[in-house]
């Protein structure tokens, strides 16, 4: 892990256009600032990892008997704002 | 299966909960950022079940492993309003409502007595490019484990673990 030593109001630069400002430090706290394009998700590890355990644990699930021997079909789905009819998109 | 006057290509694949799916090329969804927790899996079907009208599967069409249930939030919380940030609309250039929907991953518990639905991240997908990417929705009122209620849970019938 590449570890740098900044002030506040200093920064970083990751690639080309995100940059990491040290806004502020209050004890063992410390304030970022996140300059990034839009299409850049930010977000904090805790919840990303929330998130990936949580996918983990859905795709865990034990199958049905019903599942095992399932006709199972690509969904046709709908638009949010459309009457939830069925409608065949092939 | 239906067929088509001008037949997309198909293919089958063999997964480990469904057995063999046949798809077309055009039912693929392209998750260009991976999902949490799969991040290589960059393609997915959307497989419904008679048995499970309320439910779509989302199968990793490269991994057979690998498959997800899911629903339309809507059709169980219809007060449901996630706000889509910012890199969302961008990345998945959502300008109209008519071209996208939403799922959320649902989570059944090992004994199968909790469904959970995750209403914190809802995997948001553009119909028309079908490209589709899990959002997380950071200080908005969601829980990544909102309970479903019984009656809904009841839909899926009694999930055995493997």
């Amino acid at each position: 892990m590449l570890v740098l030593s900044r002030k506040v109001n200093q920064s970083i630069m990751v690639g080309d256009n995100v940059r990491v400002v040290v806004v502020a430090v209050d004890r063992d706290q410390v304030k970022l600032g996140i300059e990034a394009p839009r299409e850049i998700a930010v977000h904090r590890s805790e919840i990303y990892e929330e998130i990936q355990r949580s996918n983990r644990s859905a795709a865990a699930a034990g199958a049905t008997p019903a599942e095992k021997s399932a006709a199972v079909a690509p969904a046709a789905l709908q638009p949010r704002k459309k009457s939830p009819k069925p409608v065949k998109n092939r | 299966m239906e067929t088509t006057m001008e037949s997309p290509a198909t293919m089958t694949i063999q997964t480990s909960r469904f057995g063999e799916v046949t798809f077309a090329d055009t039912d693929v969804f392209e998750f260009p950022w991976g999902l949490p927790g799969f991040a290589d899996q960059h393609r997915f079907l959307a497989l419904s079940l008679a048995e499970q009208p309320n439910f779509v599967w989302l199968q990793a069409v490269d991994d057979p492993k690998v498959a997800l249930p899911a629903a339309d939030p809507w059709s169980i919380f219809p007060d449901y309003e996630p706000r889509m940030p910012a890199y969302a609309t961008e990345a998945l250039d959502l300008r109209s409502a008519e071209d996208f929907t939403i799922l959320c991953v649902v989570v059944v518990t090992k004994e199968a007595e909790e469904m959970t639905m995750n209403l914190m991240a809802p995997i948001v997908v553009n119909l028309k490019s079908r490209r589709a990417r899990q959002v997380m929705l950071e200080n908005s009122p969601y829980s990544v484990r909102t309970p479903l209620p019984r009656k809904q849970a009841e839909v899926q019938g009694t999930a055995q673990p493997a």
